[in-house]
């Protein structure tokens, strides 16, 4: 029992975080219908065929919605569904932080010594996510309801049960995998390799809609279990069977996982990579990079800017190759070639390609900045940033070269991926303006910059809340830009956000007044993080 | 006064950092002359490495000043820095980096590191530089902490209870390193628990007690002076429970 209380106790922001933004969420997204479905039946049935449309474009991350014109549908789509995403991440940081962190930073070894089991400390642990995970979840349900209210309407609480059951369930079945893997693999690549495979799993599912190769090993993913139900909407469904699944999948998982946790030495992984025969040396490295600024801070994350150089290469070519779909599938429906019209004199494939590419790559360059400035604020409270000051660097500089590391990596990626994603379309036959992919590439570094100079800011300020906070306000400017068009916000209000001031380049060019407004920012975030820097206790 | 403060290698005048609740450091009065090597005890949380990190510029005094060859901790860090080893009494947590890595990265930073000196140090404490920072035991990680504060062969070594973790074999051997480095001309400022440490490698000890500094004893005494021990057991003896409670 203490075990159980001791890890809702570590994970009670995680709790508390992923609780605020699922109510948040789904409140947001009723109170959201009904500002812009309309209030007359054909208003709703209008609005009912865009979101149609709409969701044909995101058909690899999310199934085609159910009667979107209702506010069920609408907050079943656009609500719960993101929100598994979130909640199998948000699993899959508790599962590695549980299993590789916190027995690196010593606390399974003292919780260990008390007497407690292996098994049980596994269960306890499981334990406290999936109570997070409900209290979430129910959040989620809670938000839509008093959406609902909201509208004058009311909903029958049969639906919102099944579908925070849903959501916890596929929330502690991607808990469990990550344990799972967590357990087989060292400390170091515990939370790449369980993000690798749940990202597979997910995109087995989601891109089975449209590769039809990929359905025959749809059933492997613990997402196709979720996507089984669609219980909010009027005519929904809720399959029994799928929940049993995750559930099952939970269970066998977590079980899986305390068994290999027994096999296994404490910090050490059960599957050993055989390593070559090692050398001692007492010389210091000889590479170069490490006496020249910001040479050394790219040459340390070096493996990391690979790994994002790779991905977000990977995913501009999915992306190529999921437009020429997407828009094949919008022709080939009567009812939108009136629609799709308005794209032809932008010519249509690169329209939806810079729609949906940039939307993506935005998101992908905020996380980008977000990991460094996790890093920032890991150097302070693990002592690197004091011994970095123990060499002769003023302050100022340090904050610097961290900076002007983070332009050259986002840079690098967005020249990598720019590169994919000219030659790819180029081979798929999309016509992209290539000056214009230059401009667009460019532009998402004073993007990354602008939640760099926040990051840096907090991180001076207070770095053990900076990745919260920075995370918060990220997901406030996306909101903003999500919904500050729909409830008719004003213009300044949109411009507050990230998101709005990157527009659309690879269709509308860069807007200059944006772009400056972004390295104004940048540079406010930049000067303010050097002044508060130089005057706060680093260490104490 | 402008000729003792050229020659102090550390001084500090009225020295405080008043975290509140009678927690901190308090008027601290200090010079340590050039060449000496000062101790620096005291028992936990007596303010030993408040100070520390007063003198290395890490944390800004509430009032007070305090200089290092002259220059202004604060306002002259940078400079302060470029003629200080430092050894923090957390070693911090490098992850992945290799040991040689880490010397390459903070050697880069500082500039002017001769590679034979970091070798020769590297050599002496059986120091494998080829292994993750993560895969050293907690002594190999107190080896490389002395190996950064030494590499640059800097004027003032300031050190945070330099010998935790080490084995007896190695604590010698970082006593010689010790005595070379102030032959050679180095001050040295160590903070420790061990009497015998600072008795057997200082020159004069002071004595902190809640934030403040209660005394001076130089260790080269006549033998009717009262001991090391003698002293700080005046100032720290006090009535303790003899058993625990069943």
């Amino acid at each position: 029992m203490s075990s159980l209380l001791f890890g809702l106790r570590l994970s009670r922001w995680g709790i508390l975080g992923f609780s605020l933004a699922a109510l948040i969420s789904t409140f947001i997204q009723a109170v959201g219908f009904y500002q812009i479905a309309g209030h007359t039946p054909a208003e709703h049935a209008a609005f009912g065929a865009s979101m149609i449309t709409l969701s044909s474009q995101f058909v690899a991350l999310f199934p085609t919605p159910l009667r979107p014109d209702t506010v069920e549908g609408y907050v079943q789509f656009r609500g719960f569904n993101p929100l598994a995403i979130i909640f199998a991440v948000w699993a899959l940081a508790s599962a590695t932080g549980f299993a590789r962190g916190d027995e690196e930073r010593g606390i399974v070894e003292s919780e260990l010594a008390t007497g407690t089991t292996r098994p049980a400390l596994v269960a306890a642990r499981a334990g406290a996510f999936a109570i997070g995970v409900l209290v979430a979840s129910a959040a989620a349900g809670a938000g839509f309801v008093f959406g609902v209210e909201s509208g004058g309407e009311s909903v029958p609480a049969r639906g919102p049960i099944e579908a925070c059951a849903l959501l916890a369930a596929v929330g502690l079945s991607a808990y469990a995998i990550s344990l799972l893997v967590a357990q087989l693999a060292s400390a170091r690549a515990a939370t790449a390799l369980a993000g690798a495979l749940l990202l597979a799993l997910f995109l087995v599912n989601s891109l089975s809609r449209v590769m039809s190769s990929l359905s025959t090993w749809r059933w492997l993913s613990p997402f196709r279990y979720y996507e089984l139900s669609q219980p909010l909407p009027p005519g929904g469904y809720f399959d029994v069977r799928g929940l049993l699944v995750l559930l099952a999948i939970a269970i066998v998982a977590t079980a899986a996982a305390a068994a290999a946790f027994m096999l296994r030495d404490l910090g050490a992984p059960l599957v050993r990579v055989p390593s070559p025969r090692h050398r001692p040396g007492f010389g210091a490295s000889s590479v170069p990079f490490w006496n020249v600024p910001v040479a050394r801070g790219l040459y340390e994350r070096k493996l990391g800017l690979l790994a994002w150089s790779i991905a977000m290469a990977v995913l501009a070519w999915v992306f190529v190759a999921l437009t020429r779909t997407i828009v094949q599938v919008l022709l080939s429906i009567p009812t939108f070639v009136p629609y799709l019209s308005v794209f032809v004199h932008q010519k249509l494939y690169p329209a939806v390609l810079g729609y949906t590419w940039f939307d993506v790559a935005q998101l992908m360059f905020a996380a980008l900045a977000i990991t460094y400035v996790a890093r920032w604020s890991s150097e302070d409270t693990d002592g690197r940033l004091e011994m970095l000051l123990s060499t002769p660097q003023s302050r100022a500089a340090i904050v610097l070269e961290r900076m002007a590391v983070l332009i050259a990596a986002s840079l690098l990626v967005a020249a990598v991926s720019g590169v994919v994603l000219f030659n790819a379309s180029h081979a798929a036959g999309i016509d992209l303006d290539a000056r214009r992919l230059v401009e667009a590439c460019l532009l998402l570094v004073p993007f990354v910059l602008v939640f760099a100079g926040a990051g840096s800011l907090l991180a001076a300020w207070n770095p053990r809340a900076a990745v919260g906070l920075l995370g918060a306000f990220a997901f406030a400017s996306y909101l903003d830009n999500e919904l500050a068009p729909i409830y008719k916000l004003p213009a300044w209000v949109q411009s507050l956000s990230a998101f709005k001031l990157v527009g659309t380049p690879l269709l509308n060019g860069v807007d200059g007044r944006s772009l400056a407004l972004m390295l104004l920012l940048a540079l406010a975030g930049l000067g303010s993080s050097i002044l508060v820097m130089q005057r706060r206790d680093v260490g104490a | 006064m402008l000729v003792e403060m050229a020659l102090a290698a550390i001084r500090t005048s009225a020295l405080t950092k008043d975290y509140r609740a009678g927690r901190g450091l308090f008027d601290l009065d200090l010079q340590v002359s050039s060449q000496e090597a000062f101790g620096y005890l005291g028992p936990n949380g007596s303010g030993k490495t408040t100070t520390i990190r007063l003198l290395m510029g890490m944390i800004r005094p509430t009032r007070g000043s305090a200089y290092v060859f002259g220059l202004d901790c604060i306002r002259d860090s940078a400079q302060v820095k470029r003629r200080v080893g430092y050894l923090p009494g957390d070693v911090p947590q490098f992850g992945s980096l290799h040991g040689g890595e880490i010397v390459a990265y903070l050697g880069g930073m500082r500039g002017g590191v001769d590679q034979r000196h970091v070798r020769a140090i590297a050599e002496r404490f059986d120091l494998d530089l080829n292994r993750p920072f993560r895969e050293y035991s907690s002594g190999n990680k107190q080896k490389l902490a002395i190996l950064l504060a030494f590499m640059h062969q800097p004027d003032l070594l300031i050190l945070d209870e330099p010998t935790s973790g080490l084995d007896p074999l190695n604590q010698q051997e970082f006593y010689n390193l010790l005595r070379e480095r102030q032959k050679a001309g180095a001050t040295i400022f160590l903070s420790s628990h061990v009497l015998s440490e600072v008795e057997h490698v200082c020159d004069r000890v002071g004595i902190l007690r809640s934030g403040r500094l209660v005394h001076v004893h130089a260790v080269d005494m006549a033998e009717t002076e009262p001991s090391l021990e003698e002293v700080f057991l005046s100032f720290f003896a006090e009535p303790r429970p003899k058993a625990l409670p069943p």
